[in-house]
Formats: C-alpha cells, sequence, structure tokens
C-alpha cells in the first residue's frame, strides 16, 4: 500500500518535474540556423569541394594514385626542353603540360587523402558544399586550362622530338662507330625505373 | 411528412438493411460491422421513442461494449475469415413451420396490442430521472440482484481466466 | 441554435442542416488547422527550433498549404485491402467524433442539440470511433494497423471506465448529465468552477476541493489515453507500428483521421473544461452584464469556452512533447491499477461528502 501511494506519487511528481523543464524550453531562443539564409562557419580542415590550382600543378600523378575510388584522372605530356613551363608558386620547375585533370567528384568521397602527397599543394579542399547538379556529367571536373588545339599542338611536338630521338637513335645505332654499351646502360635504366 | 418521419424511416432503413447483412454476409465481419449500423439505427429508434437514455446505454453497451467485445474476439481468432458459413437449407419443414409459428404470433402481437403511436413529444425532461426512481424503488431488489450476478459472473471469468496461469 | 435557425430561414430541413454542420465549418475544420499549426509550432518551441516558418507570415499558412496538399493526392487503396470497410472507417471515426459536438456548450447560445444526457452521449458515441478504428486497421489488411487498431481499442474501452466513474462523481455533486446545465450552474466566478467545489456555499464546498482535484486529474489521463495522445499513443507508436491504424491510409481519408484525431483532442479538452472549470462561463464577470449589452455575453461565453479548451489541448501538447510513450502493459497498470482504484475511492468519498 506503501509503495502503492509512493508510486502514484512519484509519477504525478515527475510528470510536473518534465513538464517544468519543456516550459522552461517553450521560452528559450531557438537554436536554429535557417541553412540557406544562414550558414554556419565551417572548420578549418572540412573536407569539401576539391580545388586544383592547375598553374601550381606539376603533373605528378600522385594525386591520382593517391585517390582510393579512382576519381582523378591526369594525362600529361612532356614539354620540349627548349619550352619554358613556367615555375610553380613555391619554386618548382615544371616538365609537363597538364593536358588533362578530371575529378569525377560524384565519385570522390571527401578522403582528402589526394591532398597531402601533392608537391606543390595545389590540390586542396574549398569550402564550397553546395554543388548539386541535375546532370552527372556536371559533375566531371575538367581543370586544366589547355585548349584542345594547344594540346594537339603539345602532342605534336612531343610526338615530333620524339620521332627526332629515334631518328637521332637510329641514326647513332646505325652509326659503327657507337660503342656497344650504351643500349644496355639504357636497359638497365628502364629495369631500375621500372622498379 | 415531417423531418421526423424522415428520420424514423432513415433509422429504420438502417436498421432492417444492416441487420439484413447481418444474416446473410459471407464474411463473418462483414456480419459484425454491420451490427453495429443496426444497434446504430435502433438507438436511432429509441430516441425518436423518447427514450433517450435508453438510446444511449444502448450506443454504450452495445456498440460500445459487447461489438467492440465481438471484434475483438472475430479478430484474435485465427483465420476466422476464411472458415465457410454454412449457409444452405436443412430441414426445410420444420424450419417453415417454425417460422410461420413466430411470424403468426407477432402478427397477432402486432394487430392486436394498443399501441401509442403519436409522435414522442420533444422529452422535455430526461428519462433518467424516472428510470433511476423506479430502479431504486420498486424495482430496487431485482436491481440488486442483477448487480450480484453480474459480479459473480465477473468473479467467475476472473476464476477461470486465472486457472490457466496457475497450470502452465 | 436550431430554434433560432428556423425562425430566421424558416424551413426545419435547411436550419436543420445549417444547424448540424455549423460546428464543422464554423469551428472543427479551422480549429484543426489551427491545432496542426500549434502542435508543430509548440514542439518547435519546446525543442528549441523554429518549426515551420516559410509558409505565409512565420509559417501561419503551413496547415493550409498541408490541406491543398492532401487533397491533390492521390487516393491509394492496397490491392489486398478490404475496399468496402476501408472505405467507410474513416466516414465512422469522423461522424463519431463529430457527433461528439452536438452536445459540446459552446456557450450559452450555442449548443448543437441541448441534450439532458449530454456527457453520457458524449462518452457513449465516442464508442463510435472504437469500431471505426477497429475496421480501419482491419480493413488495411497490414499487421501493423491491425495491431494499433487492437491497441487503440483495448485502450479506449479501458480509460472509459475511469472517465466514467469521475462523471458519476460529478453527477453526485451537480446532479445533472447535462453539460449545458453543469456549465450553467458555475455561474461566471471561478470561485463556483467545479473543481473548486462547485457553486454551492459552505464546509462541504471546501471539502469537495481535494477530491476535485483528484478528479480532474483522473478525466484528464484518461482523457489523453482517449484521444491516444503521448504518453498513451501507443496505437500510432511510429517507432513500432508505423502509423498504427492509419497507416495505410492517404489523401483525403488519411485527412479525416487527422481532422477526427485533432477534433477529438478538443472535445475532450472542451469536456474537462466543461466539467471543472465552468464551461462557457468567464472566470471574472461578463463585460457585457457590466455594459448593459446583452449580446455581447453568448460572444464572451464562446471565447471563454475556446480559451479553455484550447488551454487544455496546449496541456495536451505540453504533456505530449514532455513525456516518452508507456509500454502497453504500463498502459493497462496505468488504467486498472491505478485510475480506477482511485476514481472509486474519489467516487464514493464524493457521494459522501454530497450526502452531508
Ligand atoms: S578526396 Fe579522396 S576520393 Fe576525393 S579525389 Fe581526393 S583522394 Fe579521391
Ligand atoms: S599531386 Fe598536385 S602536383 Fe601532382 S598531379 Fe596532383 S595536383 Fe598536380
Amino acid at each position: 500500500m506503501k509503495q502503492y501511494l509512493k508510486n502514484t506519487w512519484e509519477a504525478i511528481w515527475t510528470v510536473l518535474v518534465g513538464m517544468k523543464i519543456t516550459l522552461k524550453h517553450l521560452f528559450m531562443p531557438s537554436v536554429t540556423i535557417q541553412y540557406p539564409d544562414v550558414k554556419v562557419q565551417l572548420p578549418d580542415r572540412a573536407r569539401n569541394r576539391l580545388y586544383v590550382n592547375i598553374d601550381d600543378c606539376i603533373g605528378c600523378d600522385q594525386c591520382a594514385r593517391a585517390c582510393p575510388v579512382s576519381c582523378i584522372s591526369i594525362e600529361t605530356v612532356k614539354g620540349m626542353p627548349t619550352e619554358d613551363l613556367g615555375k610553380t608558386s613555391n619554386g618548382k620547375k615544371k616538365a609537363l603540360w597538364v593536358t588533362q585533370f578530371n575529378i569525377d567528384i560524384a565519385k570522390c568521397c571527401f578522403c582528402s587523402l589526394c591532398t597531402y602527397p601533392c608537391p606543390t599543394e595545389c590540390i586542396k579542399m574549398t569550402d564550397v558544399y553546395e554543388f548539386s547538379e541535375y546532370e552527372r556529367a556536371n559533375l566531371l571536373y575538367k581543370f586544366s586550362n589547355m585548349t584542345e588545339e594547344e594540346v594537339a599542338v603539345k602532342k605534336e611536338n612531343f610526338a615530333k622530338m620524339e620521332a627526332e630521338k629515334a631518328a637521332a637513335k637510329a641514326a647513332a645505332a646505325a652509326a659503327p662507330k657507337v660503342p656497344k654499351p650504351a643500349p644496355a646502360a639504357e636497359a638497365t635504366k628502364t629495369d631500375t625505373e621500372n622498379k | 411528412m415531417n423531418i421526423y418521419d424522415i428520420v424514423f424511416y432513415l433509422f429504420a432503413a438502417i436498421t432492417l438493411a444492416s441487420a439484413f447483412v447481418v444474416v446473410t454476409a459471407r464474411n463473418i465481419i462483414y456480419s459484425a460491422f454491420s451490427l453495429l449500423f443496426t444497434f446504430f439505427g435502433i438507438a436511432g429508434l429509441y430516441v425518436l421513442l423518447g427514450a433517450d437514455f435508453i438510446a444511449v446505454v444502448q450506443l454504450m453497451v452495445y456498440v460500445g461494449g459487447i461489438l467492440v467485445l465481438i471484434l475483438f474476439g472475430v479478430m484474435l481468432t485465427n483465420k476466422i475469415t476464411s472458415v465457410q458459413i454454412k449457409t444452405g437449407t436443412l430441414q426445410v419443414i420444420p424450419a417453415i413451420l417454425g417460422t410461420a409459428l413466430m411470424a403468426g404470433v407477432l402478427i397477432k402481437i402486432f394487430t392486436g396490442t394498443n399501441w401509442h403511436s403519436q409522435m414522442a413529444q420533444y422529452p422535455t425532461k430526461t428519462t433518467a430521472y424516472a428510470l433511476g426512481h423506479i430502479l431504486l424503488t420498486d424495482y430496487v431488489l431485482i436491481f440488486e440482484l442483477l448487480g450480484i450476478l453480474l459480479l459473480i459472473a465477473l468473479i467467475g471469468a476472473a476464476t477461470i481466466a486465472r486457472k490457466e496461469e496457475k497450470a502452465s | 441554435m436550431y430554434n433560432l435557425l428556423n425562425n430566421l430561414i424558416g424551413n426545419e430541413y435547411v436550419a436543420a442542416v445549417i444547424a448540424a454542420a455549423l460546428p464543422l465549418f464554423v469551428f472543427i475544420l479551422p480549429f484543426a488547422l489551427a491545432a496542426v499549426l500549434l502542435e508543430r509550432k509548440v514542439s518547435a518551441f519546446m525543442q528549441d527550433r523554429l518549426g515551420p516558418n516559410r509558409t505565409g507570415y512565420r509559417g501561419l499558412l503551413q496547415t493550409v498549404a498541408d490541406i491543398l496538399k492532401l487533397i491533390q493526392k492521390e487516393d491509394i487503396t492496397a490491392t489486398d485491402a478490404d475496399k468496402k470497410l476501408f472505405n467507410l472507417a474513416p466516414v465512422l471515426v469522423f461522424a463519431g467524433c463529430y457527433a461528439a459536438f452536438a452536445a459540446i456548450p459552446f456557450s450559452g447560445a450555442y449548443i448543437g442539440a441541448d441534450i439532458d444526457l449530454g456527457m453520457f452521449f458524449i462518452v457513449a458515441i465516442s464508442s463510435l470511433v472504437v469500431a471505426g478504428i477497429l475496421m480501419g486497421g482491419w480493413a488495411s489488411n497490414n499487421k501493423y494497423s491491425l495491431i494499433g487498431a487492437m491497441r487503440s481499442a483495448a485502450q479506449m474501452i479501458s480509460y472509459e471506465i475511469p472517465t466514467a466513474l469521475v462523471i458519476l462523481s460529478l453527477v453526485l455533486v451537480t446532479g445533472t448529465l447535462s453539460l449545458h446545465q453543469i456549465s450553467e450552474q458555475q455561474t461566471a466566478y471561478f470561485w463556483n468552477w467545479n473543481i473548486l467545489g462547485g457553486a454551492g456555499l459552505g464546509f462541504s464546498k471546501l471539502l469537495l476541493i481535494p477530491f476535485m482535484i483528484v478528479g480532474f486529474i483522473i478525466i484528464y489521463i484518461s482523457s489523453l489515453a482517449e484521444v491516444n495522445r503521448t504518453p498513451f499513443d501507443i496505437p500510432e507508436a511510429e517507432s513500432e507500428l508505423v502509423a498504427g491504424f492509419h497507416t495505410e491510409y492517404s489523401g483525403m481519408k488519411f485527412a479525416m483521421f487527422f481532422l477526427a484525431e485533432y477534433a477529438n483532442m478538443f472535445a475532450v479538452s472542451s469536456v474537462v473544461a466543461a466539467l471543472f472549470f465552468g464551461g462557457y462561463q468567464s472566470p471574472f464577470g461578463y463585460l457585457g452584464n457590466t455594459l448593459g449589452i446583452s449580446w455581447l455575453v453568448p460572444l464572451e461565453q464562446f471565447f471563454w469556452f475556446t480559451a479553455k479548451g484550447m488551454f487544455f489541448v496546449l496541456v495536451q501538447m505540453w504533456l505530449r512533447w514532455t513525456l516518452p510513450r508507456l509500454r502497453v502493459d504500463q498502459l493497462m497498470t496505468v488504467c486498472w491499477k491505478y485510475l480506477i482504484p482511485y476514481a472509486f475511492v474519489n467516487l464514493i468519498i464524493v457521494g459522501l461528502i454530497t450526502l452531508l
């Protein structure tokens, strides 16, 4: 009986306590952030849309290799020795034309693994997070700033150079005076490269 | 035909039609739910007769209590809806005899009774007072006995329900 | 009201139809619109949110937009549902709760049907709702719906008992079942309210007060259970039963269930207000009486009645956003082991006091 009365009392009392709390909250200012109108300050290391500062990119392909979902695809063409490709902002000399730098952001899982290996810190996370699209194709971001003609020209140059080299090599090979170790040295070199 | 007549025929039609469904429906759930309308129609008829208290009690006890109980029983019984209810004609001659007898008696009563068929007045005072008064003066013994009967039934139900618990 | 309209229009059929339709259009629909918005706003504020605030000024038109959306929605009937009963159920539920409004005294001048058994009628007619819910739950042919309907029916029937007992104890005090008369008796000052012992004077009035408060608490709790509000909303427990008995309903039929639910909320609140808090009587006397403008009094009464009803609806919402849901067995324990015994004891004591 005592327990019974105690239960009753506790039920009523605890309900009143709860009601007091909710009543208090009824008059508290709301904590809502009206999202599209008001935006929260993102933390410094928030991971959102990627951006590539293509001027700084040396086309080393490290970011593409680091990416776990392979959403970065990079194509490069070697520059001519005579050409000056400029320098990156931290003083590295560029040697490759980045003819294609595509990030399929729809695949990206925002792991940020691509940003760490970049030697010039040109691929980085921005604070843009509203980039939904109606077409999936629009989510393939192309960062390379070279036009198709330019790419064609560079490729042609490179092909010409290769051809010249090959021709030079062929000419050298044709010449009987050339000492034999040269191709061997070349072979070992490629071997180590492959390793 | 004034508005009361219309309402009367409406309720009568509801009662009869749904009662017909109750006995003819193949699906027991339909029977149970049509019973709702039968009860409701009868309550309406009571109101038209000026028996407001009975009408409300009709709703409360039959719709609120008994009907819901029936529905519970029907719904909790597994696969009851798939059971075919037999509605064939058996024993034709005794049935006709019985029905004829019953109909005869009813018609006799119907024609022989001196009906107070005047329209119920808008009840100025609820019948609850008179009913309560009668129940606690003239019929107090019956009232009390009924109470005891119900109590016994209640206790009986509780004991039957409890026995199984002990056994298990 | 019917008589007034009858005189005004001169045709009793038209008058009857208008008198019957009046509460729906003048009261239930606007109330439901307001209450749904209120519920959202109250829940939002209690959770330190803002709630709907895009449609109209601060979201005031939100429910209107919702209704428009519901009207446009496709009316889906599941393939294996029992079509007839499925379509009938929302009508029945709505009819049940709408019929209850007939006996609710909105003001001294407007009461749908001033029946002497008003209170009893409301309790009885709400059983129609139970049948409708069972029907909908069964006809949906869905486990969640059926379980929800069963729970709902069991709960409503159980909680009718404490309600009826408290009403009985009030009948002992007031001597009538008519809500109109009960309201009339608690004349225009708050110390005449039933919760403060009724309009009588003397020692028994003081004695009655604690028991009236107990009665009020009991009837309020059980009325919460009867309209399936939290903490007694196990019939539509979202986490277990999707939406309970109206899981399969969409479009207008769902809207009818929804409307019935909110109408019911107001119905029980106003019954509580009429029984214990003076009904349509003003707590401080009438402006109309003081100024001698007689037509102002019914309007004031309507205002006070709505205000009291709304207040209790608000408390229902307040409770909803405060308390978690009870378990089924706890629900039954509360009813059978706590409320009913207390209601019985209360009834006996109130009876003894009135005999004094
Ligand atoms: S963030 Fe991760 S997934 Fe996205 S591009 Fe960089 S490495 Fe790939
Ligand atoms: S790691 Fe940096 S520099 Fe290298 S390819 Fe990627 S973006 Fe360019």
